[in-house]
Parts: C-alpha cells; sequence; structure tokens
C-alpha cells in the first residue's frame, strides 16, 4: 500500500518536472511546477513529516508560485520562439556523458556498494513535526535562524541597489546624464 | 515524539548562547548596519570618507577581538550547540578575511566616486559579504557554513553588478549570480544527502555537525548516500574557488565585473572557500587508519583532488597564456593558485600525523593570505590604469607605462613577481611552504607538476612587466593620479610581499602554534 502510493504520488512529481521543462509557455511551466510541490507535500505526509508537508503547500504551492505567475503576467512573457539551436553536436554528447552518469551510479549502487538498507520506520522519528522544527528553532537552530535575517536584510539592500531609479542618486539626475556622456566618450581621450 | 514535550527543554541550557565566541562576526555585522544607517542621513558629499571610515574601524576593531579571542579566551570552544567553534582554523582565516576587506575598502573608497556609485551600500554589501565569509570560517555546522556562503554569494552577485549602466557589469553578475546559484544547490543538496545517510539504525535523525559526521561514518545506514553527498559538497566548493572543471565562469565575471570587486572576488571568497573547504573535508571526514566506509572515502576524496589540482594548475596556467585583457589573464592566474592551494588540501587531508596536518594546515592559510595581498596589489594597480568605466585593461594598454608612472609600475611589478613566486617575495614563501608540506606526505608527482607549472606562468607574469618597460607607448597617454587612499592600499600590499617573503617566521608560528605561545609571542 505504502509503495503504491508512494510511486504514484512519485510519478506526478517526475511528471510534472518533466513536463515543466518540457512546455514553451513559461505559464504552463509554472501550473507544472505547482503539481511537483504537490507530490512532494504529499511524499512528506506518507514520511510522516506533516509540517514540513504543510509549509511545502503554504510557501511554496502558495506564495513563491504566486509571485512567479505575477511575474510571469506583468512582464507579459510570450510563448518562447523556437531557435535554431546552436551547437547541435553536442547533444549526442550531453545525452551520452549523461547516460553514462546513471549507469556510473547505479553500478556503483548495485555491485560496489552491497550492503543493505535497514531504515527505521518513518513514524518512530521526530524530523518534520511541528513540536520538534518549533522546538529546534529556539534551541539548536537559533543561530542559523538569526543568521538568516541578516541574509534577508542584505538581500534587500542589495535588490534596492540594483532596482532603483538612478537619478534619484543625485539631484536632477545630474549623476546619470554624467555617467552615460562618460561612457560614450572613445576611450582614445585620454 | 514524546521527549520534546517539557523533560527536554527543561534539563538543558536553553540555547548555548555565547555571543563572547561571536564577537568578530557580530562587530563585523552590526558596522554593515551601522554604514547604512549612517548612509541614510547624512549628505552625499562627505559620505565615502564616513562609511569608509566606519567599515575600516569596524574591520580593525573585528581584528582586535580575533586577537582577543585568540590570546586570552580560556572558556569553551563551541557555542550555540556547536554551530560556531574556536580554533585555529577559524582565527587565521578570520584574520585573512579582515586583511582582504581592508585593503578592499581602500581600493574601493575614491573608486565610488570616480564612478558615481552609491558608497554607503557598497561598504555595508562589502561587510555583509566579510561577515558571511567569518561565518564559513567559523561554523562547525553545514548549516551554518551554507548560510555563510549564501551572505557572501548574494552581496558579491550584486556587487558584481555595481555599475548598472555597463553592460558587461551586468553580464558578469548575471552569470555569477545564474551559475553560483547552481553551485549552491550542489552544496545543498550534498548537505542533505549527508544528513540522510548519517542517520542511526536505533532512529536518531541525520547530524549536519561536522564533528558529529565524522564520528558516524563508519556506521553510516547506506553508504552510497555518504559518498554521493560528499562528491557533491566537493563540486560545490570546487565551484566557489574556481578548481578547473568548474572554473568556466571565472575569467567572464572577473573581466565584467567593476575592478575593485574583481579584487575582492579574487581574493576573498576564494579563501573563504577554502575554509570551509578544509572545515568539511578535513574534521568531517578525516584520515582513519581502520578499514571501514570513513577510510574509503577518506581515500576517495584525496585521490579526486590530486586530479582536480593537476588539471586546474595546467588548465589556469596555460590559459593564461593565450589571454590579451590583463584582468582575464588575472583571472586564469587565480585558477591556476587554487590548484597550488588544492596542493596544500591534499597534503593537509593525507597527513596521518596531527602536527604535520595542523603545519600543513598553516602552510594553506599562508599560502592564501599571501595570495590575498599580492592579487590585491595587482588589481589595485589595474584599476588605477583602467580609469573611469575599466575602459583600460587591454595588455597593450600597458605599453611603454613603466618610466611615465615608475611607482605604479614597480607596485604592479612586485605584485606579478610574487604571483609568480620569485624569491625574497611572499609568493616564494607560500609555494615553498604548501610543497613541501606535500613533499612530507609523499607527493612528488604533486610537486612535480606544480612547479613545472610555476615555470610555464613565468610567461605570461613577465611578459606584461616586458611591456611595461620595454615596449613604445602607442597613443597618447598621461600618468593617472594616485589616491591617497590608493596609495595607502598599494603600500601595504608591497610591504607585505616584501615582509612575509623575507621574515615569514613569525607569522607562519602564530599560524601553527597552540594559543599559549601566541600569547608569549605577542607579550600578553
Amino acid at each position: 500500500m505504502t509503495i503504491l502510493i508512494f510511486l504514484l504520488l512519485a510519478a506526478l512529481t517526475v511528471g510534472c518536472a518533466i513536463a515543466m521543462v518540457a512546455q514553451r509557455n513559461p505559464l504552463y511551466s509554472a501550473i507544472a511546477l505547482i503539481g511537483v510541490f504537490l507530490g512532494m507535500a504529499g511524499i512528506y505526509v506518507t514520511l510522516a513529516a506533516p509540517f514540513i508537508a504543510a509549509i511545502q503547500v503554504i510557501v511554496y504551492a502558495g506564495a513563491i508560485m504566486v509571485l512567479v505567475v505575477f511575474v510571469i503576467m506583468l512582464l507579459n512573457v510570450e510563448e518562447e520562439v523556437r531557435r535554431p539551436i546552436r551547437l547541435r553536436y553536442l547533444i549526442p554528447l550531453g545525452v551520452f556523458l549523461a547516460a553514462l552518469l546513471f549507469a556510473e551510479t547505479a553500478f556503483i549502487i548495485y555491485f560496489i556498494e552491497t550492503s543493505a538498507y535497514n531504515p527505521p520506520p518513518a513514524t518512530q522519528s521526530n524530523v518534520g513535526l511541528t513540536a520538534s522544527v518549533g522546538t529546534g528553532l529556539f534551541t539548536k537552530y537559533l543561530l542559523p535562524f538569526e543568521i538568516t535575517s541578516l541574509l534577508i536584510l542584505m538581500a534587500i539592500v542589495g535588490a534596492i541597489t540594483l532596482a532603483r531609479r538612478v537619478p534619484a542618486l543625485e539631484v536632477g539626475g545630474r549623476r546619470m546624464q554624467a555617467a552615460t556622456t562618460e561612457s560614450e566618450k572613445p576611450s582614445a581621450a585620454d | 515524539m514524546n521527549i520534546y514535550f517539557g523533560l527536554q527543554t527543561a534539563t538543558q541550557q536553553f540555547a548555548d548562547v555565547n555571543l563572547w565566541l561571536l564577537m568578530p562576526e557580530l562587530i563585523v555585522a552590526s558596522a554593515g548596519v551601522l554604514v547604512m544607517l549612517v548612509d541614510a542621513f547624512t549628505k552625499r558629499l562627505d559620505q565615502r570618507w564616513l562609511t569608509g571610515g566606519i567599515s575600516l574601524i569596524g574591520l580593525v576593531a573585528a581584528a582586535v577581538s580575533c586577537v582577543w579571542l585568540w590570546t586570552s579566551w580560556t572558556g569553551p570552544t563551541e557555542a550555540f550547540f556547536g554551530m560556531i567553534v574556536l580554533d585555529r582554523l577559524r582565527l587565521s582565516f578570520t584574520l585573512v578575511f579582515l586583511v582582504v576587506s581592508a585593503l578592499s575598502v581602500l581600493l574601493s573608497m575614491i573608486w565610488v566616486e570616480w564612478e558615481r556609485l552609491p558608497a554607503g551600500e557598497f561598504h555595508a554589501l562589502l561587510l555583509f559579504a566579510t561577515a558571511g565569509m567569518m561565518l564559513m570560517a567559523s561554523g562547525g555546522d553545514l548549516v551554518m557554513i551554507f548560510l555563510g556562503l549564501e551572505l557572501l554569494s548574494i552581496s558579491t552577485y550584486v556587487m558584481a553588478g555595481f555599475r548598472r549602466t555597463d553592460v558587461r557589469s551586468n553580464e558578469a553578475s548575471m552569470k555569477y549570480f545564474i551559475l553560483g546559484s547552481f553551485s549552491s544547490a550542489f552544496l545543498l543538496y550534498g548537505t542533505a544527502l549527508v544528513y540522510g545517510a548519517t542517520a542511526m539504525a536505533n532512529g536518531t535523525p541525520g547530524t549536519t555537525n561536522i564533528r558529529e559526521i565524522a564520528q558516524r561514518l563508519d556506521t553510516a545506514l547506506y553508504p552510497p548516500l555518504l559518498f554521493a553527498g560528499a562528491a557533491m559538497l566537493l563540486i560545490g566548493f570546487g565551484f566557489k574557488v574556481a578548481t578547473a572543471p568548474f572554473h568556466v565562469w571565472t575569467p567572464d565575471v572577473y573581466e565584467g565585473a567593476p575592478t575593485p570587486v574583481t579584487a575582492f572576488m579574487a581574493a576573498g571568497p576564494k579563501a573563504a572557500g577554502f575554509a570551509s573547504f578544509m572545515r568539511v573535508f578535513l574534521f568531517g571526514f578525516p584520515f582513519v587508519v581502520a578499514a571501514g566506509t570513513a577510510q574509503r572515502l577518506h581515500s576517495a576524496w584525496i585521490a579526486v583532488l590530486v586530479v582536480l589540482a593537476v588539471i586546474t594548475m595546467t588548465v589556469g596556467n596555460t590559459a593564461a597564456i593565450l589571454q590579451s585583457n590583463v584582468k582575464r589573464m588575472l583571472a586564469y592566474s587565480s585558477i591556476a593558485h587554487a590548484g597550488y592551494v588544492l596542493v596544500g588540501l591534499v597534503a593537509a587531508g593525507a597527513a596521518s600525523d596531527l602536527g604535520q596536518r595542523n603545519e600543513a594546515i598553516a602552510a594553506v592559510v599562508f599560502y592564501l593570505l599571501v595570495y590575498s595581498i599580492m592579487t590585491l596589489g595587482a588589481f589595485a594597480v589595474v584599476t588605477i590604469l583602467a580609469r573611469s568605466g575599466d575602459r583600460r585593461t587591454e595588455i597593450e594598454d600597458y605599453n611603454g607605462i613603466g618610466f611615465d608612472s615608475p611607482w605604479l609600475a614597480f607596485a604592479f611589478s612586485v605584485s606579478l613577481l610574487s604571483l609568480l613566486g620569485v624569491p625574497l617575495t611572499a609568493g616564494f614563501m607560500g609555494k615553498v611552504m604548501v610543497f613541501s608540506a606535500a613533499l612530507d606526505q609523499g607527493y612528488v608527482g604533486l610537486v612535480v607538476v606544480a612547479v613545472l607549472n610555476t615555470v610555464v606562468s613565468a610567461y605570461y607574469y613577465l611578459r606584461l612587466i616586458v611591456v611595461m618597460f620595454f615596449r613604445e607607448r602607442s597613443g597618447a597617454w598621461n600618468a593617472p593620479l594616485v589616491p591617497a587612499s590608493m596609495a595607502i592600499a598599494l603600500a601595504l600590499t608591497v610591504v607585505g610581499i616584501f615582509y612575509l617573503g623575507i621574515f615569514p617566521g613569525r607569522v607562519i608560528e602564530v599560524f601553527q602554534a597552540s594559543p599559549s605561545v601566541i600569547s608569549r609571542l605577542l607579550g600578553t
């Protein structure tokens, strides 16, 4: 029974992932990505990690995907134009190397490392429960939690620096003007 | 599940907070916040001196607290449940980062004005990046190392794209961002696999603490997971320090980013990447005598690193010969130097004796200190000669400038000779230390390849010196004015190169010796 549910969810996840990459319309890709997130959330539930499953749905499938769809709408992205691929000869090479990597991994797993894996049943574990995540955040993972806030502060500063209007830097846009005229100057000038 | 309700939290200490151990990082991060606030409340005219000054004061204060931790700290050496550790690796790397950051502030002070960029944001981002580098060295847990890396990487992406009106700068930022996120994903996936592999049969979940990982290697439930995780961590770090198969981003990003940012990127993040690289692989997957998973893992990553070192040195040096742009050439030279550092890392990893391992670690830290100083010196000269907008970075632009601005040409030549590793310069001592550490472990072939590569590198380093002094100048050229902050930075790098080249003993002793010896050396 468990294996059946896992196979169903895994098929959903992998299928949606392939669809996401293969789609040419960005909006369809975004919707396929939601399918990936939902499939993953289902797998987390079967592994007895309800909190992580809920977060997966709320944050990823909910908040982040809404943001992605908004960006797609705002940028008004059209369907991707099919362009002739440069470096066409590299495609068979890429396929060959990927197959080689898979074969290598399978060889190592099945022939070199034959030790059996007997994991403890997932229901015994504390990982992924709301209580254990909360306890972790305020005890063991207190410092990483605080560092994350520093990370977000820095990301905000960086995003605003890169995105704000240039003329706002200086009175009446003099700087912007000066910067462009200077870069247009021929380099032999000095 | 039951242990989490009540009992355990009552008996254990709540969060193991020890802010003293976190002092250098706290000072640098607070200085970053302070810089932003000061920048918001002052007039634009004098902001670069103000924010640059605050940054320098913050960095010096962090260095003082670092020395204080080193000399007179007698308390616990771990805090926050092993998230932060205090050892020689951390403190010596922290000092290297502070030197890099202080020199970068000096380099960029006048440059932000030339380019009409917001100085406050630039210095704040630089300080946050420094805090990230320090966390990468001090983190005793893969989670901490990843967060430090992200803090460093994201601020570096922004700094690379800081000259927004320049297409090359945008391209560099975008390339660095996409490939950098890709490599961060490798690192994170590796962390997840190692966490899964270190779960125990009695139901204890896995661990990301590096010391605990080392203890659980032999009881790993499913060794292939551990090997795959270690391989992904290796790829992630290999990307950050630009080793050969993962180096493709380096020349484009270094060429396109504004030169002072390139200087910082070539020195700081590389050293920080090596700090975490060593922390994870030397302490997490260490040398063991007894045959088993741990022993096989150790010999596997050593073998991979030997191959990577050979490829990195060879690719870096041969590609550098073909370049016509000085920044690209220095980028390939930085790849080659990552290869030399890998030689030291292999030596440290292979050492079975604890004393020899510490000597090799000290050699690597010394090499990175030396490398940072000489690279920053070289890029400082490139910044001055390139003028605003990075217009003059081709090797032809350096034709015959040697006798017109002798001091600049002298400083550049000293940096280049040191990068080459000429005796009496710091680069020579660094190479001697790293190579002799590798020879102690019996890697004769590797050292021979490294020395041959050094010979190859002579071609492109000496070519620039020849171009500067013995070529006729093409076109009109007037010697650039060297502003005071740049002059200070250049003087510091030249003095540093000669000091570390002629009297390296004291610094090496400081990096090697135990804290008690340091306190005697410094007379405290």
